[in-house]
């Protein structure tokens, strides 16, 4: 599995990476919504994309409506990990094609339940 | 802003709310280290002592503000290396402290939007090593607090008469 972490904050790229590298994803990343679709458009095809809202050049919402629009990147999972906690910018990137939405801060525990709700890692059943 | 003065404003928002958002972002992104508890400091507490590292970020729209935060540079170092997940005292540059710092305020200011009458945006985050000015503040919170040996001040503000938060170095 490949995750695409899409955010303008190094450090918060960071906090991403390793929580899904433990998860045994491989990481691509970008700090804009503009530098993600360059990498899509050049051939990465990523299983995941973890998006932030606000980022210059292109937010997160542009972005995801951009991917939504092309048939060629319909089965990447898209989920937005941003400060935005309004209700109707949730409903308004749902809308949009996000397939789930987590906010800022978040532990491990949430991004993981997230993915496992999504069918993307499978939690270990304690015997 | 269109109907809504600095009084409504100041009945919007309270103190134990954005104390409650200040914790629970410290307490995620400092880890194993936030069982040291963030201690609220006596009103009055001058701002922590230079140098510091001050970051801001604003919000405009329904509801028009500044949240600003400065950090002891001590502390900003620390925080720095925990939101990296280094060791203590692993290698990182200014511009390491520059992205901890300025994602820091994001988180604080984007939750403290939630708490206030929206919709509205959030602007990117401003970082200085340098105290960062507004003009014309009405500041509705101010929480100067301790976290061990370090000091660190949260502000919440709004413009005093105008439409736009001015913001300098």
């Amino acid at each position: 599995m490949h995750a695409l972490i899409i955010d303008d904050s190094r450090t918060m790229r960071s906090i991403l990476r390793r929580i899904v590298t433990e998860l045994g994803f491989d990481i691509s990343e970008a700090g804009n919504g503009e530098e993600a679709l360059t990498l899509l458009e050049d051939g990465l095809v990523p299983d995941l994309c973890l998006i932030d809202w606000n980022m210059p050049l292109m937010d997160g919402y542009t972005f995801v409506t951009r991917v939504r629009a092309d048939p060629r990147w319909r089965q990447i999972t898209l989920m937005m990990v941003t400060t935005e906690s309004e209700h109707g910018q949730i409903v308004r990137a749902l809308a949009a094609g996000a397939h789930e939405y987590v906010i800022k801060p978040f532990t491990s525990e949430a991004i993981i339940d997230k993915l496992e709700l999504l069918g993307m890692v499978a939690r270990e059943v304690p015997a | 802003m269109t109907g809504t003065t600095v009084d409504s404003q100041i009945d919007e928002l309270s103190e134990l709310d954005v104390v409650s958002v200040v914790e629970e972002v410290w307490a995620t992104f400092l880890g194993a280290d936030a069982f040291m508890p963030l201690i609220p400091l006596a009103p009055g507490t001058p701002a922590p002592a230079d140098p510091c590292w001050d970051a801001a970020i604003t919000v405009a729209g329904a509801w028009q503000g500044i949240i600003m935060i400065s950090l002891e540079a001590g502390l900003a170092h620390h925080v720095t290396e925990a939101m990296l997940g280094l060791e203590p005292g692993g290698e990182h540059s200014t511009e390491d402290v520059v992205d901890a710092v300025g994602e820091l305020v994001n988180v604080i200011g984007g939750n403290i939007k939630g708490l206030v009458p929206g919709p509205s945006k959030l602007s990117l985050p401003m970082v200085a090593r340098a105290p960062i000015r507004v003009s014309s503040l009405v500041e509705l919170v101010r929480l100067p607090l301790a976290w061990g040996e370090h000091q660190l001040a949260l502000v919440v503000g709004v413009p005093a008469g105008g439409d736009s938060v001015e913001v300098g170095t």
